[in-house]
């Protein structure tokens, strides 16, 4: 960490620290205690929101959960504060796992409405099941012990900041490990990150359970700082809650998280002071139009653009005027703000700041100074045992209703060598990627890769046992560096677990640095190296695709399937992509290339086959095929391009 | 309409606030439901205290200081009203706390002021145990002025079935602290006299459809149903019936009165029979003007006040703390309390006139004999017996 | 057997009544692949107005096709407001977000204009149950059955036999090639939106007799109605009745032989299991996805 964020950072917990020393007043302990509670929320809920993009309407369910498992076994069996919170964790994620097993089997809008039946059936049961929950009635509890001293306000809140700040840290660490580059890339690109080793699906039920976890932990907390828990609190408002804030505050950052907490916990407080409330609202209307003025000066926003939040701030100030009681019209403001959040501040506060400010995102990791391994120790010589078939498919039939893509196609491809496959648009070639890789489930057929089946088994599975491909449509994670792109692809080398990461353990040091080492090594070779902490999306297109050659290569395959990796190049580019695929073929991985430059394909495979119209139509030495009368009908007269 | 008034009531509470001497107002919490379902007693007590406030005020207030009610609204939520004790007692740290409507959220929320050291006059809730959650303990800050349930339950089965003569009786109720509480207190006074009911029902608040539990007490031959909840869930219960077409009587326990009730339930409704510390009649001079101002100053609907027995217990719970603050002659809890359980002066109430209401045992301001039978008629709450309304002149005090 | 019987009949109303709301789903996910959040909002907004409007002494008939066109109005709104700028900047959560939203900012509204409590709409029909197979009907309940019988034909119709109904099956399977042969995409999607917000509004009126009228009635019913949608498949406007169905008597039957409060998760977990083995719903086709 820099100098400067980590004494900002200890400044900050200092500050926190002695809170409740300089305010005497429990109603503010209290009040900051609830913010840090949701703030440990709404880390793990970033976790899923922010990083695998993924909606959860059902978080405020699994507070829930964490909060009734402490009330029970407090009340129940009068468990020790540490035992309750640990145990409160673990169900909770147990629950979370229960919940996103099937769920995140779809994505999108049916996770949203499934995890928000989720929270309405956890309501009901808490509700329904007296003998357990006291149902409607709630749960009283009172302050926990800690070493057998009953702990009061202020020594509760020191429990509650520590543990804040260790969750901080926890989260901060998983997602800059491995683990949250694989967060990051399924939801990037979901069929990348399948092809590249990391399974989206598990990867998905991973985040959402750790984010059950933290989940839980709050919930318990939550129970004894409100010392009363009722099944009414944990419904649709509070989940919507939870979303608005991680929103609201930024997603990707914990200071988002924290100022998101603040913001939900305050604005209720807010609105139900209508006099304070009044001297907010005048001063953010203020606030904006200050902003608009500069921002138009400077010519960065137009008048068009700032119209609606410059109206909105006014509007808003006017009517706290007018109206004697602002508590009523909460949720409408909450939804206002919601609307205004998602088409305003998309980044949220924190990014909003951060654009205006004209600070940089922080750098994923330090710069590792001088990745002196010479570029081929970084591709892995894979153990070439002499020749042999490496990859048979036969009489491959991939159909769509009634469309034959691939239409009883053989392949064999013989270890060491670059196999071409060519054939008009529209022929199969792409088809048969995505079937090689599992993409697609052959409708009839079989394909054995060193002996195995691949019908039938994931993307994932296939990609670890060691068929990488590139994409036509580059399928980059667009807003990670070049260098967390091709750290993805060497997800396989860590074995390191949650634990090993959160605590971290040695063996995640070594397997860390060993994995960016390996990275940059990676670049170096497709000659990239410079371009390590440049934004993936932001590379140039021929860049782009050098960039996907190199994380198809972090996998350590033995069969690398390159999806037209020549198109949009220019001439001499081409020239190093050649001699790029030829060194790669030195390392003894075996290449099959699709494209469509022909002189590629002439200069550079030993075996060449045609597809057309889902059919291979010729196979064999390049110089024979070109001349193939089939072929050049195929292509209506094509030759060499 | 009714908005204008409350917001001139506010703006001169506000202004005869502001017109005080020099002097601090004492600050009084008002804690009730002022949405949802529960609303229409929440509502009507609030509005009982803030004619007692405005009345007391005008007068010169207590100590030479003005009443400033802090009212906040818990929505018939127990998290709710355990966040309003909170903020009461350490944000705006009231010196006396009246309200509470629903059971639940007192038993959640009391404990906050109890070790605060200030004084809690229940005003509404019945829930029997409000009174005696801290018994254990050597001081007692809780105290009440409406009919608790150990009243109204064996009253409603003396009705059911000594009066009425019903031997087999279902009872449906609510499944908050106060439904399940009167249940069990319904259960007990249905033991004394040897009876065990046919069916015992419970529902949640919002529910809509109660078929599957009356269709449960009707298969059991229930002849009548007792009840213990709140008025749209009641309402709902009388359609239930009308639906099915089997109408056997309700009784049940106070919150029948309720204005939401009696408009949802229809005709259905008609016939229901409560216990009342208070129906809307001018039966004594006191209830005369009660009634009068109150109709006058907040012009509810049809003239018909949505709650009688929460506004005329509002009203009286304000004035019992005045006069113990006045009579301790400071704000400060303990004084206060001390002067509650020994006050010196008979206070002439609305629904009664107090007389030494509490003791250091006793927190309880209305024994038995005063509370009477209401029935549901014409869409709205009457006399059910002659004999009372008859004698209804005649102040009955606590024995 | 009679109280089964009766129990089968109200599951029926009560299923059809989610039928109606599932179809507005399926409305506007096969024009945008977007789903109203705030549908069950959409629906006690209609009952509410309906309310109002019958309060005014507007007969109960006459106020239907007044109600539609409100909910028209609204479904329109939520289409501007809400969901056509989070598809302008291609927001993958965005829309989502705004439908909550203005779910939210609706029924905030609503419980400020009608208030918290609940109202009794009053019935159109006589309220003396009748009697058939042994069992009570409601009057009302046969007509919420017919209503909505009624609408999903008329709306299939519509979509099958006019000039419209290509044109959103055109904008479903290609927006841009649709835009290109001149079809006004954004109009469809906004139609889309306008007609499922008034199959909800429609459905409001019909079951608020049934139940208590409120701002807060929308929500659990939306929910369900989802369900319904899910297990019958968002494609196939069979599935959803046949979903309502199994869904409405799973729920009343759950009421009855086991508690009220457990009514409704024998739904949403029918939901949870529908989206874990299959999830296109039991009637639906699964899309095929290239790369």
């Amino acid at each position: 960490m820099k100098r400067t964020h980590l004494v900002l950072a200890i400044l900050g917990v200092a500050a926190l620290l002695l809170f409740p020393v300089g305010v005497g007043n429990p109603y503010y302990i209290h009040l900051l205690e609830t913010i840090m509670i949701y703030a440990i929320v709404l880390f793990g809920l970033d976790i899923v929101v922010g990083y695998t993009g993924q909606v959860s309407l059902g978080h405020a369910g699994l507070f829930g959960i964490g909060a009734y498992t402490a009330g029970v076994l407090v009340t129940k069996l009068g468990t020790p504060l540490l035992v309750t919170l640990i145990a409160s964790i673990g169900v909770t994620a147990l629950f979370g796992a229960i919940l996103a097993l099937p769920a995140l089997r779809v994505s999108g809008p049916y996770l949203a409405m499934v995890t928000l039946a989720f929270g309405t059936i956890i309501q009901i049961l808490i509700n329904e099941m007296t003998f357990l929950t006291e149902g409607p009635m709630g749960i009283k509890l009172t302050k926990p012990n800690l070493f057998g001293v009953r702990l009061d306000e202020r020594e509760f809140f020191w429990v509650v900041a520590v543990l804040m700040v260790l969750a901080l840290i926890v989260v901060h660490r998983v997602l800059r490990s491995h683990l949250g580059r694989a967060f990051e890339a399924l939801r990037g690109s979901p069929v990348a990150s399948d092809c590249m080793g990391v399974s989206v699906y598990r990867y998905k039920v991973y985040a959402f359970v750790i984010s059950a976890g933290f989940a839980g932990l709050a919930g318990a907390l939550y129970a004894f700082s409100e010392q009363y828990i009722s099944p009414n609190s944990y419904n649709f408002e509070l989940t919507v809650l939870f979303l608005l804030a991680v929103i609201m505050g930024g997603r990707k950052s914990r200071i988002g998280a924290m100022l998101g907490a603040a913001i939900i916990v305050l604005l209720p407080k807010l609105l139900d002071d209508v006099e304070m409330f009044r001297y907010v609202s005048v001063a953010l209307a203020v606030l904006v139009i200050a902003t608009t003025v500069f921002g138009i000066q400077k010519s960065r926003v137009t008048a068009k653009q700032m119209a609606i939040p410059v109206v909105g701030s006014i509007a808003l100030a006017g009517l706290s005027f007018w109206l004697q009681t602002m508590t009523d019209w909460r949720l409408s403001i909450f939804g206002v703000i919601m609307l205004f959040v998602v088409y305003y501040l998309q980044d949220g506060i924190v990014g909003f700041v951060r654009s205006a400010l004209n600070l940089a995102k922080p750098k994923p990791e330090a710069q590792v100074a001088g990745a002196s391994l010479a570029g081929g120790d970084a591709v892995s010589t894979t153990a070439a045992s002499g020749s042999g078939e490496i990859l048979k498919a036969d009489r491959v039939l991939m159909q769509f209703g009634g469309l034959k893509a691939l239409n009883d196609v053989s392949l064999s491809i013989q270890r060491g060598t670059i196999h071409g496959l060519i054939g008009p648009n529209g022929s199969g070639k792409s088809t048969m990627m995505n079937v090689l890789t599992g993409i697609y489930v052959p409708t009839a057929g079989t394909i054995a890769f060193e002996g195995r089946s691949v019908v039938g088994r994931t993307s994932s599975d296939i990609a670890l046992s060691g068929i990488a491909r590139t994409f036509q449509n580059v399928q980059l994670f667009g807003e990670m560096t070049a260098l967390q792109n091709v750290q993805v692809g060497l997800h396989h080398t860590f074995d390191s677990n949650l634990f090993d990461v959160a605590v971290g353990t040695p063996r995640y040091g070594r397997e860390s640095r060993a994995a960016t080492a390996r990275a940059l090594g990676l670049l170096q070779f497709v000659g990239l190296a410079d371009l390590a902490y440049e934004e993936a999306r932001n590379l140039p297109y021929g860049k782009q695709r050098l960039l996907e050659i190199a994380r198809a290569l972090a996998l350590d395959p033995q069969l690398l399937l390159l999806d037209e990796p020549a198109a949009g190049l220019t001439a001499p580019d081409i020239k190093e992509l050649i001699s790029f695929i030829r060194k790669i073929r030195d390392h003894g991985i075996t290449v099959i290339l699709i494209e469509h430059h022909m002189d590629v394909v002439m200069s550079m495979c030993d075996t060449v086959s045609v597809l057309d119209f889902g059919q291979k139509i010729a196979e064999g030495e390049p110089a024979a095929v070109q001349a193939d009368e089939k072929v050049i009908e195929a292509y209506l007269g094509g030759q060499a391009a | 309409m009714i908005r204008f008034s409350k917001i001139a009531i506010a703006t001169a509470l506000v202004a005869s606030g502001t017109l005080a001497l020099a002097a601090d107002p004492i600050k009084i919490g008002v804690n009730g439901p002022f949405t949802g379902g529960s609303s229409s007693m929440g509502v009507s007590m609030r509005d009982g205290v803030r004619l007692a406030i405005t009345e007391i005020n005008a007068s010169g207030g207590v100590l030479g200081r003005q009443l400033v009610a802090v009212e906040r609204d818990d929505e018939a939520k127990n998290e709710r009203g355990v966040q309003i004790a909170q903020e009461l007692v350490n944000k705006e740290k009231v010196t006396a706390v009246v309200g509470y409507i629903n059971t639940g959220v007192a038993l959640a929320s009391q404990r906050f002021f109890q070790e605060a050291k200030i004084p809690v006059m229940n005003n509404v809730a019945t829930g029997s145990i409000i009174t005696h959650q801290f018994d254990k303990e050597p001081e007692n800050y809780v105290f009440r002025n409406a009919a608790h349930d150990s009243i109204q339950a064996p009253m409603i089965v003396e009705e059911a079935i000594t009066r009425r003569g019903f031997k087999r009786v279902a009872i449906l109720a609510d499944s908050t602290n106060y439904g399940q509480l009167g249940r069990e207190d319904l259960e007990k006074a249905l033991k004394a006299k040897g009876i065990t009911p046919v069916a015992v029902e419970k529902f949640n608040i919002k529910d809509v459809d109660m078929t599957a539990q009356l269709l449960k007490a009707k298969e059991a031959g229930a002849e009548a149903v007792l009840t213990y909840g709140i008025g749209p869930e009641l309402a709902q219960i009388a359609n239930g019936m009308t639906k099915l077409g089997w109408k056997v009587p309700l009784i049940g326990s106070w919150t029948l009165s309720m204005a939401n009730y009696i408009d949802n339930a229809g005709p259905g409704g008609e016939g229901a029979r409560m216990p009342q510390t208070f129906i809307q009649e001018p039966t004594t001079p006191k209830r005369q003007s009660f009634i009068i101002s109150y109709l006058k100053t907040f012009n509810p609907k049809n003239a018909r006040m949505d709650s009688p027995v929460s506004a005329a217990q509002g009203y009286d719970s304000i004035y019992l703390l005045a006069a113990a603050i006045k009579q301790a002659g400071s704000t400060d809890g303990p004084k206060v309390k001390a002067a509650l359980e020994d006050l010196k002066t008979p206070i002439e109430g609305v629904v009664t006139t107090y007389n030494k209401p509490f003791s250091k045992t006793d927190h309880d301001a209305i024994t038995a004999n005063i509370p009477v039978f209401g029935e549901v008629k014409g869409g709205k709450v009457v006399y059910a017996y002659p004999d009372d309304q008859k004698k209804a002149s005649e102040i009955r005090v606590k024995k | 057997m009679q109280i089964l019987t009766q129990l089968i009949f109200s599951g029926i109303a009560l299923g059809m009544i989610y039928a109606v709301i599932a179809f507005g789903y399926q409305l506007t996910f096969a024009t945008s692949d977007t789903l109203n959040f705030g549908q069950g909002d959409a629906l006690m907004l209609g009952a509410l107005v309906g309310l109002t409007l019958v309060g005014l002494g507007v007969n109960y008939w006459l106020m239907i096709p007044l109600v539609c066109l409100f909910g028209a109005f609204q479904g329109a709104v939520v289409e501007r407001i809400g969901v056509r700028p989070a598809i302008k900047i291609k927001s993958e959560f965005g829309w989502i977000m705004s439908t909550i939203a203005l779910g939210i900012i609706f029924k905030n509204v609503a419980e400020n204009v009608w208030g918290r409590d609940d109202l009794k709409f009053p019935s159109p029909l006589p309220e003396a149950p009748m009697k058939f197979l042994g069992a009570n009907v409601l009057p009302m309940e046969v007509l919420v059955v017919v209503g909505a019988i009624l609408m999903m034909l008329a709306v299939e119709f519509f979509n099958r036999k006019t000039i419209y109904g290509k044109a959103v099956v055109a904008t479903f399977n290609d927006r841009d090639a649709a835009k290109l042969m001149g079809i006004n995409t954004g109009l469809v999607i906004t139609f889309s939106y306008a007609l499922s917000s008034l199959t909800a509004g429609f459905a409001g009126v019909l079951i608020a007799p049934l139940t208590l009228t409120g701002a807060t009635m929308g929500a659990v019913l939306g929910l369900k109605a989802f369900a319904v949608a899910i297990i019958g498949g968002l494609t196939s406007g069979m599935g959803i009745i046949v979903g309502g169905i199994i869904l409405g008597v799973a729920e009343t039957t759950t009421g009855f032989y086991i508690s009220t409060g457990y009514k409704d998760v024998p739904g949403l977990v029918l939901l949870l299991i529908v989206l874990a083995v299959r999830p296109q719903g039991l009637f639906g086709k699964t899309a095929i996805k290239k790369v």
